[in-house]
């Protein structure tokens, strides 16, 4: 065939011919469902697989389309949608340091259907469900407006867990060398007994008169906020106040701060951080590495799946508080259900949302298989949660986080939430480097200034919003 | 029947008018659409500040003015401005050695050295970056473990976590990927060089130094200009990298380019007006360090 552009240009136009015209022939599947729900962590989607059915049985022509979005995919697709007025989904599941981007600006443009009036409604069956679900859970759904002078609330997410933090440790090392991990009730006798553990593992053997750092007494990240902001919390310290001004210089960031840095810096150091790579994680338990981890309970889940060796040798127990008769508890994480203002269905959608929350059962399953526990307080008395874990040494995982869930601290939100985070993320950086340099010397004054300066930066940039 | 004659004709000669547009119309639509509405509606955004789904509030210049004094932006300029000079003049040496090896007449299984230098670059930052993410790993990572075999290193050093460490990894993964596909330029413009002047140049008496500097330089430098060229207008683009290997800017803002920034701007936090600003301040700085390369490359071409 004679084709003047010549022959590449000849094939590239027949697979383009060719490849348009299957598209035509075979479109894409439209969805057959008319109720759509994303969810952006694949362990909510497999266990909502089996809410729904039970749900399109009790609700006959409702078909729900139930979609796996990846979370950053989430946050950039619904933000265009909302924007564009493209097709949203009826509900969908956001993450807590997203949730509050979406609150920006007035409130008629929030995107996501007020539940305030809704969850404060009284029912026929006891109380209205914001008294039935631990109160702070709300705090990081909540945008709060001054009107008239006036402070008032408007919830736009139902919360899908609590996320207590407790401390998982390694039973096995513990009681080896004698060692009541459950007696030590405070941080300060932790880290006495824990250090005097590390001086026996750590021995020198190379003969260098140094001893070899095989062994760290807690996994903690020197560079990333996410283990500093869940001690900061349980201290009562926030990025936040309610009413979303800065408060992460304030008198308990700092205190948190020095508390924090030796931990993970200097000479002393006890803390190495843990990472997000499974089989290396598992590497270290397998090399006892890292003696305890700060674990809430959704993390129980990825170390059950993908961190065989801590099998039977770790542990939990609520983290050693501040002070004594302190917190014990602290939050980490979060995942919220949005009803957009554009569906349709709300009534339809509500209930499907109050089975995949609210449902006592659904919920006690979903503990067995992710170890997520339910913000609805009347869930913690079910015997799911009572069962014991071998891989926790047959622990009651359940009661165990269910102990501490009424105790955990709020999150208050803010649409800067992300950038708070990265801000106090370069102060620990910095504040890592100069105790690295410097030691203790000077270094109360240097926290007070960094913490001030990222706060600072924080503040400038929130200056661009013209609605805060 | 003239009457049809000139009536066909006339129809011939529409046609033919306005066949080059109907032809071009595709494309340019499309490009309309696609291109220029977006940089048209980034300038209008540019001076206003969004916040939420709908609300657009004219600011007029303040987001220009927010951004000189912005220290996010200009840590994020001075990364990328590193990364780039590192990244370019690193990267030609480099390139230029491979290239030089691989036009070597001693070097047998040429075809499959080219294919191994270039394949990096086949695969695409994502999936570059996810892979360091796992070599430059604490105590586990290959890279790491390589490093304190090799050199005795920190077996705790934290490539990707130490504020310091984080650049050298970038460049270092940066030129894995690239080396190989400038090098694949530099073999092209090596294998253009006139052979009659290396010999002319060795009967004269000159040396491989000497020939390597007085002729293979000069005959290379047009290529090595584009290279120069292409390797910082890709530096000032930066993100991919980074992003997959640290999920973000990394400690310290150690990894925070440019793009990175305006793509926390906009997408994270949601002003798209304030993006919009510093996209079109990135796109002033390459246009400027684009003329300043083009002013040289002409001032190297008259000295020809």
């Amino acid at each position: 065939m004679d084709y003047p552009p010549g022959k590449a240009p000849l094939a590239i136009l027949i697979v383009a011919i060719v490849s348009g015209f299957l598209l035509l022939i075979y479109p894409a599947k439209k969805s057959a469902g008319n109720l759509q729900v994303w969810t952006f962590a694949d362990s909510h989607f497999k266990a909502y697989q089996k809410v729904v059915p039970q749900f399109e049985k009790t609700h006959p022509g409702v078909k729900v389309d139930l979609q796996f979005v990846e979370g950053r995919a989430v946050t950039s697709r619904l933000r265009a949608a909302f924007a564009s007025d493209l097709p949203v989904p009826d509900m969908l599941e956001t993450e807590i340091s997203s949730a509050g981007t979406f609150f920006l600006g007035p409130l008629e443009d929030v995107g996501f259907r007020d539940l305030t009036e809704e969850l404060h409604k009284p029912r026929p069956d006891g109380p209205p469900w914001i008294e039935r679900v631990v109160r702070s859970r709300f705090a990081p759904y909540t945008s709060r407006r001054i009107v008239n002078g006036k402070a008032e609330d408007h919830i736009f997410g139902l919360p899908h867990d609590v996320h207590p933090v407790l401390l998982g440790y390694r039973r096995d090392v513990f009681e080896k060398h004698g060692i009541d991990a459950e007696k030590l009730t405070t941080w300060d006798a932790f880290l006495t007994e824990g250090r005097k553990l590390l001086a026996k593992l750590n021995v020198d053997k190379s003969g260098d008169g140094k001893p070899e750092m095989n062994h760290y007494l807690i996994g903690l990240s020197d560079t990333d906020c996410g283990d500093l902001e869940v001690l900061l919390f349980q201290r009562d310290g926030q990025y936040f106040d309610a009413e979303g001004r800065v408060r992460m210089d304030d008198e308990i960031a700092v205190k948190t701060m020095l508390w924090y840095v030796p931990l993970v810096a200097g000479p002393e150091r006890v803390g190495y951080p843990v990472g997000w790579n499974w089989e290396l994680t598992d590497k270290a338990v397998q090399s006892d590495l890292i003696l305890s981890y700060v674990m809430p309970d959704w993390l129980t889940g990825f170390f059950e799946q993908h961190v065989p060796s801590g099998h039977g040798k770790l542990a939990l127990m609520p983290l050693p508080a501040f002070e004594p008769g302190g917190r014990r508890t602290s939050t980490r994480g979060g995942t919220m259900l949005g009803f957009t203002k554009k569906s349709k269905q709300f009534a339809t959608c509500w209930e499907l949302g109050l089975l995949m929350y609210f449902d006592i059962e659904s919920r006690a399953e979903q503990f067995k298989e992710l170890n997520i526990l339910s913000p609805l307080k009347g869930s913690w008395d079910h015997p799911l949660l009572k069962a014991p874990k071998p891989y926790w040494s047959n622990q009651p995982l359940g009661q165990l986080f269910a102990s501490q869930a009424d105790n955990t601290p709020p999150q208050y939100t803010s649409p800067y939430i992300q950038l708070a985070k990265a801000k106090l993320g370069e102060a620990l950086c910095d504040c890592v480097a100069r105790y690295n340099a410097k030691g203790a010397r000077g270094f109360e004054a240097y926290v007070r200034k960094r913490l001030k300066q990222s706060a600072d930066e924080l503040r400038l940039q929130m200056t661009m919003n013209p609605y805060q | 029947m003239s009457n049809e004659r000139t009536n066909s004709y006339s129809l011939w000669r529409h046609q033919q008018r306005l066949a080059p547009y109907l032809f071009v119309a595709p494309f340019m639509i499309l490009f309309c659409v696609f291109g220029i509405y977006p940089i048209v509606k980034s300038l209008y955004l540019a001076f206003h500040v969004t916040n939420g789904p709908r609300s657009v509030v004219f600011t007029g210049l303040s987001n220009f003015r927010f951004l000189l004094q912005d220290p996010d932006f200009y840590s994020a300029v001075k990364n990328t401005a590193i990364f780039a000079f590192f990244s370019v003049f690193l990267q030609l040496p480099l390139s230029l050695g491979l290239a030089l090896l691989l036009n070597s007449r001693w070097l047998k299984g040429r075809d499959v050295f080219r294919f191994i230098f270039f394949t990096p670059n086949l695969v695409g930052q994502v999936f570059v970056g996810v892979l360091a993410g796992v070599l430059f790993v604490p105590r586990f990572g290959l890279v790491t473990r390589f490093l304190h075999w090799a050199f005795n290193a920190n077996l705790d050093m934290k490539l990707l976590g130490d504020p310091d460490l984080v650049m050298p990894a970038l460049v270092g993964t940066a030129l894995w990927m690239y080396v190989g596909f400038n090098c694949i330029y530099f073999l092209a413009a090596l294998q253009s060089v006139d052979k009659e002047l290396h010999e002319a140049a060795a009967v004269d008496g000159a040396n491989r130094w000497q020939q390597f500097i007085h002729i293979t330089i000069p005959a290379i430098k047009p290529v090595a200009l584009i290279v120069v060229i292409m390797s910082t207008l890709g530096s000032f683009q930066l993100f991919e990298l980074p992003f997959m290997m640290m999920g973000g800017p990394g400690p310290n803002k150690a990894g925070l380019t440019v793009v990175m920034y305006l793509y926390q701007r906009g997408f994270d936090i949601g002003n798209l007006g304030y993006a919009s600003t510093i996209g079109w301040t990135l796109a002033l700085i390459v246009l400027t360090i684009s003329l300043a390369q083009v002013r040289i490359s002409g001032a190297v071409r008259g000295q020809r």
